[in-house]
């Protein structure tokens, strides 16, 4: 019994809007870098959803791929709320504003 | 031993087969200009000598030139390099080379012997009178010869622009040589703009011959006088491109343009204001100047392309015209001049004008003559007024002066030779050359041509009466009467270096008329007219005949049908007497008053009878107010055209582009706002743009 492709599609907007709205309205770097983790799953979940419903391998490979990539970007992610809580005393993103015009 | 290399170089020369490498000729200057402009300081007598040795090379070389031209070798036509190669006849060439001919072999030798003779007598003018800067003066000079001697052999119009302009700027350095005086200074500025300005028009005669033949070339089958010369007689300008004009009209209109810079150059009316202040330059520099390079150079370069000017009766009748008012005009300023170097410079531009009347006159070799002769007397006036001037201890009022015909002996001597040229006196040379002139003009005007030939012709006779004048109140005034100053009373003795240069020319101006004694035609055998033999090609090779640059040639153009239509008509006296007629009517006009100005000013204590002149005498004073008009012509005309250009530059032209940049940095000012540094607003500004998106899309998709 396959679920139709509309409810994966319908979780992965669901996961990408939550995503969204944490980078909008949270200040703590740590979550904001977990809410990019999750906009970036919620792609991940309209890959394997498409690759099973065109019995296509080519989705799934991406998304190893792409888990790797998270993988990399939260080790860089991290170093960079490191540096930032150093400098600043706090990892709250609005107060790294240094580096405008 | 300085100059020895080009010393050497100089006698190999004659042995060199045919007339190959005459053009080294120039190079003797160039080199004297570099060597001097480097070690000028440090070379005997501050590189005067240096400089005697290339000019005296230079001229010998020139002379021997004209005696290989004159014994049978060919003429030499050359191109030298190419800057510029035109495809198959399209397109445009532009090369350098040059062309010694008859015309430019005479020309060169004349610059030659100026340059020569001025160089030895600024020994006596300026090393004896301890004058500072002398190696600055020296290089100019032969910078000043080996510009006028590049122009005279240049083959094409481009070559000769470039030499002409080089020529004025040469004049430029010179006429402002003592430039910490403001006289000086501001007549240098005043020689090179007003030149430049006819100049300009010369420049677009040029780019006009180069669009209108795609050649400049002065000789040869291919050259552009040939090629409007075929068009004209075949009636087909299929070959050229006369933008739309008839062809006629527009090599007239090229013509004018040519014209433009040799009216600059040659100090014709309008352009004449900067040749007297020019006198404020050391005087050996204003005999160079008139006599043989700057001011030659407007004459030399009509007569160079002759055969183009021959073919349009509407320019050839502005040049007979504007020569023959100038000639008149200039004259009448001479008559009251108090300064001995202003009546030679108003005489020098009446002269020119001369030399301008017989070339609209129809009479080349006329104009060629005039050009010979008055640069051998003129220069022999200005260095005569230079000896004058240092004897005087740089006195150059006449009044000041008198009676120094005894003391002066030589100077004295040799300045009458010359003022007795110049006034037209038989049998000295300017009487043959000044009565050729108007004797052209004369045959010309009768013979049918424009009405204008009469009056340029009327104005040429009038000039002569009051050239004869000037001069010898000139002379007069200078060294005849008592003397009225203590200096005149004392005068200094003129040193030998000054002395030679004056003896030299004083006999050439006795017999330079022997060159062409055409008033005699009827008497003389045809064959002791030299010059027109000289010009006509008749000792070189036939190669000269083809590239159509004879006398000959030139006068067959003249009279034919397709060009200027000229005819020669002798109001029914024959060639012969009315020559002879012309000439005795001249003589009389310049003896008649010369022995008025006898009667005035020959007394002991001459009277200053201009005074009896009144208001006349105020406006000839004051050059007709012709400066006046044109420094109003700039600060009343051009001034006011030049702020609001330059108003419409700065606001309009610069307002937009300067707006532009002024809009875009505000611009940006703003924007950089949106750059707050804080991450969420770039994600919401992110995801904004994404929403803006999706709703084109619904809207254009047609979801909604």
């Amino acid at each position: 019994m396959a679920v139709a492709p509309g409810w994966y599609l319908l979780l992965s907007a669901a996961v990408f809007c939550i995503g969204l709205f944490g980078v909008l309205v949270r200040r703590n770097a740590l979550i904001f870098l977990m809410s990019v983790e999750l906009m970036i799953n919620a792609a991940n979940i309209n890959l394997v959803a498409f690759s099973l419903v065109y019995g296509n391998i080519t989705g799934q490979t991406f998304v190893l791929f792409l888990t790797a990539l998270a993988a990399a970007e939260v080790a860089v992610g991290v170093g960079i709320i490191l540096v930032v809580n150093r400098n600043f005393d706090s990892i709250d993103i609005t107060d790294a504003v240094t580096m405008r015009w | 031993m300085v100059g020895l290399t080009p010393l050497s170089a100089g006698f190999s020369l004659p042995f060199v087969p045919g007339i190959g490498g005459v053009e080294v000729t120039v190079l003797f200057p160039l080199v004297t200009f570099l060597l001097i402009l480097a070690f000028g300081r440090y070379l005997p007598f501050k590189g005067a000598y240096l400089g005697i040795v290339s000019t005296g090379v230079g001229f010998l070389v020139a002379v021997a030139t004209v005696i290989q031209l004159a014994t049978g070798a060919g003429i030499r036509h050359e191109t030298l390099h190419t800057l510029v190669a035109g495809v198959e006849g399209a397109g445009v060439t532009l090369t350098f080379g040059v062309l010694i001919d008859p015309l430019s072999a005479l020309m060169l030798t004349i610059v030659g012997l100026i340059s020569l003779l001025v160089h030895v007598f600024s020994l006596g003018y300026m090393n004896a009178e301890g004058e500072i800067d002398l190696p600055r003066y020296y290089a100019a000079l032969s910078l000043f010869t080996f510009s006028m001697m590049a122009f005279v052999i240049s083959d094409n119009l481009l070559m000769s622009f470039v030499f002409f302009e080089l020529v004025g700027l040469c004049s430029y350095l010179l006429i402002g040589f003592w430039y910490r005086k403001p006289g000086p200074a501001s007549a240098a500025k005043k020689a090179f703009l007003v030149t430049r300005f006819g100049d300009y028009f010369f420049l677009i005669g040029v780019v006009a011959v180069l669009g209108t033949f795609g050649t400049a070339q002065f000789a040869g089958t291919e050259s552009f006088v040939t090629m409007a010369e075929t068009a004209l007689e075949s009636g087909d300008a299929s070959g050229i491109n006369t933008f739309g004009f008839g062809a006629q009209t527009w090599f007239t209109v090229i013509g004018l343009l040519v014209l433009g810079g040799a009216v600059g150059k040659s100090a014709q009316f309008p352009l004449h204001t900067w040749l007297p202040d020019a006198m404020e330059g050391p005087t050996p520099v204003s005999a160079l100047i008139h006599a043989a390079t700057m001011v030659a150079a407007g004459v030399y370069l009509i007569a160079r392309m002759y055969g183009f000017y021959a073919l349009s009766p509407t320019a050839l009748s502005v040049i007979a015209l504007v020569g023959g008012f100038t000639a008149f005009f200039a004259a009448t300023m001479a008559l009251v001049k108090q300064e001995l170097k202003q009546v030679l410079a108003y005489s020098t531009i009446s002269q020119y004008g001369y030399m301008m009347l017989a070339l609209g006159g129809g009479g080349y070799l006329a104009a060629v003559f005039h050009l010979t002769t008055h640069a051998i007397f003129k220069a022999l006036l200005f260095l005569g007024a230079g000896a004058i001037i240092i004897s005087m201890h740089h006195e150059e009022n006449m009044w000041e002066m008198g009676g120094l015909k005894d003391e002066l002996r030589t100077t004295y001597l040799a300045f009458l030779a010359g003022s007795l040229a110049l006034a037209g006196i038989f049998p000295f040379a300017g009487f043959w050359s000044k009565d050729e002139v108007l004797y052209e003009t004369l045959i010309h005007a009768l013979g049918g041509g424009s009405p204008v030939l009469f009056v340029a012709y009327a104005l040429g006779l009038l000039a002569v009466i009051m050239t004869a004048f000037y001069t010898f109140r000139m002379v007069l005034l200078t060294f005849h009467g008592e003397p009225r100053t203590d200096a005149a009373e004392d005068p200094h003795a003129v040193s030998l270096s000054m002395k030679v240069p004056l003896v030299v020319l004083g006999v050439l101006s006795v017999v330079a008329g022997l060159l062409n004694m055409a008033v005699l035609k009827s008497v003389l055998p045809k064959d002791a007219l030299l010059l027109e033999r000289w010009l006509n090609g008749e000792t070189v090779g036939g190669e000269f005949a083809e590239g159509a640059l004879t006398a000959e040639h030139y006068h067959h153009v003249l009279t034919s049908e397709y060009g200027a239509g000229y005819t020669a008509g002798y109001g029914g006296l024959g060639e012969g007497t009315l020559a002879l007629v012309g000439g005795v009517v001249a003589l009389v006009l310049a003896v008649i008053p010369a022995l008025v100005a006898w009667r005035l000013y020959g007394g002991a204590d001459p009277d200053p009878h201009m005074t009896n002149l009144g208001s006349l005498r105020t406006l000839l004073m004051n050059n007709y107010y012709q400066d006046e008009y044109q420094v109003w012509l700039a600060r009343g005309v051009t001034l006011p055209v030049a702020t609001l250009a330059n108003k419409f530059d700065q606001g309009l032209l610069d307002g937009i582009v300067d707006g532009s940049g002024g809009v875009s940095l505000f611009a940006g000012g703003r924007f950089q706002r949106l750059q707050s540094g804080v991450v969420t607003t770039y994600v919401a500004l992110l995801a904004l743009g994404l929403l803006v998106l999706l709703l084109v899309f619904a809207v254009t998709g047609g979801w909604l």
